[in-house]
């Protein structure tokens, strides 16, 4: 074993103690932009590993396109496991959130071990690029901003409401209803709307969407239609 | 170094790239025949158009840019070409999701797919979204492959970055020469830079994609509009801009062959390309000139960033390429008129969007028809010419034939007059402030889009004859020349 083996041996145990974290401190606990960043130091504590893994193997066994692949799709399976919920069943659960961070850490390793096993450089290419999609992700994946201005929506005919769209619901409630309920339904002025639909059903929220009561303003039938009635109470059947 | 699979693969990008953007010109025309008012088109159905006709020219050009490229590098160090296919089959993979997310999907929040226009489309089902998003995701794998592939081939020719990017020949020519070392030629600088740049473009398409595919799953994960809107154009704008660089490679090894005179890697040419390789994936600020949360800071980095990736290069090139032809006694033929025509592009296209860049400019041109200006006479008068002059004078030299007079006067006349016209129309009403993306254009729009119309007819016809005439010089039989 040489010096290079050892250290990314040292660098892989290090990292997997780190991502054991789960056991002793709870996913809700912590914001999700930190949360993209701890995933970034696993990330890149084995990608690192996986570049010094790659580099102690000799020239002659360099190569081959599949590794290329390895390492190219590491970072899109990472991206999707980093799916920001707040919070998802996984994270909520800390052998669930353990495994998760197995899998980043594995990935991270595919990408710097993958991508330097097919060539010299391109560990450092595709292991700098899964971690900067993580550390990308702070600004915006799973985040929204904190305030956002009340933006009337078109005016539209009233007409019957097919099934809702909760990905347009989530659009008009970030326009019209995340100023006093908060990003996500996290709650501010408003009371937070999370497992809503504990509480009602979505016959139920759209009716108070239509006729709320006081302080909550009546947007239909004049900024929202039946259909955005009917998207936006589908949004918040989704918050948890 | 070079055998007939590498040249196989050039063909099949080069031909897959040509007849996108055939298909694709004539879903142009059609959009514009229905912005002046000779066709009705419903607004559902033009943005649905108008998204494939975006998506399917970047995909074009980058594709054929992509095969030239992936040649010229060949010629230098050995390839393997079975990543030269995967990479296609993204493509291609990506190109069918595309389709199909419009054609029965109808999507239509064009090829820029900024949140939150993905969401908000009320003539198109989620699904159609989510065909979009998956076809993004295959076409960036595709990309990030091939850079892979070119840049770790680069890497280990040239003993790193330093050699790759000729930092110590910069730095201490002399002693550089001495030893015997040779810079690598000026089409490995581009290839390299596509490769870097291209690299970082394709994990930033990624994430911007995932990130919306996740939100489309499950709506409670929120996305920050601004964060998406950056993402979008580093990635949207990086790509286009990077269509031309692989596209420049094809003048950087194709004028030297019709002028006999070698095109040499010089210190400005190298520091040119060091300035487009840090600016190009920061230049995109300037699309957020009006998004007031944006940090100014930026917008003015935005502004320098877009001067400094165009215009050393373009001055550089094109300084070259002119002092190449010169008094060389070149051959008119169409190779070598498509080559020098697409610098003018090049030129004329860069002067427009440099002016976009000018941010006292930009608040009378922004989101007007001043942008597709632009982008057209870059992509049409010149990645498009760069594309077909690289091929035009490899098939010219393999069956050493040209094109008769009448046939270069038609193709000249409907490709530069017919490009020309096209373009200016854009211009024009870009200037009189007509707005961008719109199905129905205010006046003066519809008077322009006519004549927009009208050059957009007269360069297909030009563009189908040049197509039948490299159909003809490639049915030729090989010369004894050339074999």
């Amino acid at each position: 074993m040489n010096r290079r083996s050892i250290a990314a041996t040292i660098l892989l145990l290090a990292t997997i103690a780190f991502a054991l974290a789960p056991l002793y401190r709870s996913a809700v606990d912590i914001p999700i932009p930190v949360h993209h960043v701890l995933h970034a130091v696993m990330m890149a504590g084995t990608a690192l590993a996986g570049i010094l893994f790659a580099g102690s193997l000799a020239r002659e066994r360099r190569g081959g396109a599949p590794w290329l692949l390895v390492a190219m799709f590491a970072p899109v399976f990472a991206m999707i496991l980093m799916w920001p919920s707040e919070y998802s069943y996984f994270e909520l659960h800390p052998y669930g959130h353990i495994a998760e961070h197995l899998g980043l850490i594995f990935l991270g390793f595919a990408a710097g071990y993958g991508g330097q096993r097919y060539a010299n450089g391109i560990g450092w290419a595709s292991g700098i690029g899964i971690v900067a999609m993580a550390v990308l992700g702070v600004w915006g994946y799973g985040v929204a901003p904190t305030t956002v201005a009340p933006v009337a929506a078109t005016p539209s005919a009233p007409a019957a409401a097919a099934a809702p769209n909760a990905a347009h619901g989530s659009v008009l409630y970030t326009q019209n209803c995340a100023v006093c309920h908060g990003v996500a339904g996290a709650g501010g002025e408003g009371p937070p709307l999370k497992n809503e639909r504990v509480r009602k059903s979505l016959t139920a929220a759209e009716a108070w969407i239509e006729n709320p009561a006081e302080p909550m303003p009546k947007l239909y039938p004049g900024t929202l239609s039946a259909q955005d009635v009917a998207d936006v109470a589908g949004y918040i059947e989704t918050l948890r | 170094m070079q055998s007939r699979a590498g040249a196989r693969v050039m063909w099949i990008y080069l031909g897959t790239g040509i007849a996108i953007f055939a298909l694709m010109t004539l879903a142009g025309i059609l959009l514009r025949a229905a912005q002046a008012g000779w066709i009705p088109v419903d607004p559902g159905t033009f943005y649905s158009i108008l998204s494939l006709h975006g998506v399917g020219m970047i995909v074009a050009m980058a594709i054929a840019g992509l095969g030239t490229l992936w040649y010229l590098v060949r010629r230098e160090i050995d390839l393997d070409e079975r990543i030269a296919y995967l990479a296609y089959g993204f493509f291609i993979a990506g190109v069918v999701s595309a389709i199909i997310s419009v054609v029965p999907g109808r999507y239509g929040s064009l090829w820029t797919m900024l949140y939150p226009l993905p969401f908000v489309g009320t003539y198109w089902p989620s699904w159609a979204t989510g065909a979009w998003l998956i076809g993004n995701a295959l076409v960036m794998l595709g990309f990030m492959l091939w850079c892979a592939q070119i840049l770790g081939a680069l890497l280990e020719k040239y003993g790193g970055v330093r050699g790759m990017l000729a930092i110590d020949y910069v730095f201490a020519k002399r002693a550089f020469t001495e030893a015997g070392r040779k810079p690598p030629p000026p089409a490995m600088f581009a290839a390299a830079i596509t490769a870097f740049d291209g690299f970082i473009t394709g994990m930033v398409g990624l994430v911007i994609g995932t990130a919306l595919l996740v939100h489309l799953i499950d709506p409670s994960v929120a996305i920050d509009p601004l964060w998406a809107k950056n993402l979008t154009y580093l990635f949207g704008h990086s790509i286009a801009n990077l269509a031309m660089y692989m596209a420049v490679a094809g003048v950087y090894v194709g004028l030297p062959m019709c002028t006999k005179r070698a095109y040499h890697t010089s210190p400005q040419l190298a520091v040119a390309w060091w300035a487009t390789l840090l600016f190009v994936i920061i230049a995109y600020f300037h699309h957020l000139y009006m998004d007031f949360a944006q940090m100014q800071w930026m917008q003015f980095v935005g502004e320098i960033a877009s001067y400094l990736a165009a215009i050393p290069v373009v001055v550089v090139t094109v300084y070259g390429g002119v002092m190449l032809v010169h008094r060389s006694g070149m051959r008119w033929s169409l190779g070598s008129m498509f080559l020098y025509g697409g610098m003018i592009g090049w030129v004329v296209g860069g002067i427009g969007a440099v002016l976009d860049a000018t941010i006292p400019a930009n608040i009378d041109l922004h989101n007007t028809l001043w942008v597709p200006a632009h982008f057209h006479t870059y992509l049409l008068e010149g990645v498009l010419l760069f594309t077909l002059g690289w091929a035009f004078v490899n098939l010219e030299q393999r069956a050493d034939a040209v094109s008769s007079l009448m046939l270069r006067w038609l193709v000249g006349l409907g490709m530069f007059g017919g490009g020309a016209l096209f373009v200016f129309a854009f211009y024009i009403a870009g200037a009189a402030g007509v707005p961008r993306r719109y199905a129905v254009e205010p006046a003066p729009g519809p008077l322009w889009a006519s004549v927009a119309t009208v050059g957009a007819i007269v360069f297909f016809i030009g563009f189908a004859i040049c197509v039948f005439e490299g159909v003809r010089l490639a049915s030729l039989p090989k010369s004894d020349v050339t074999a």
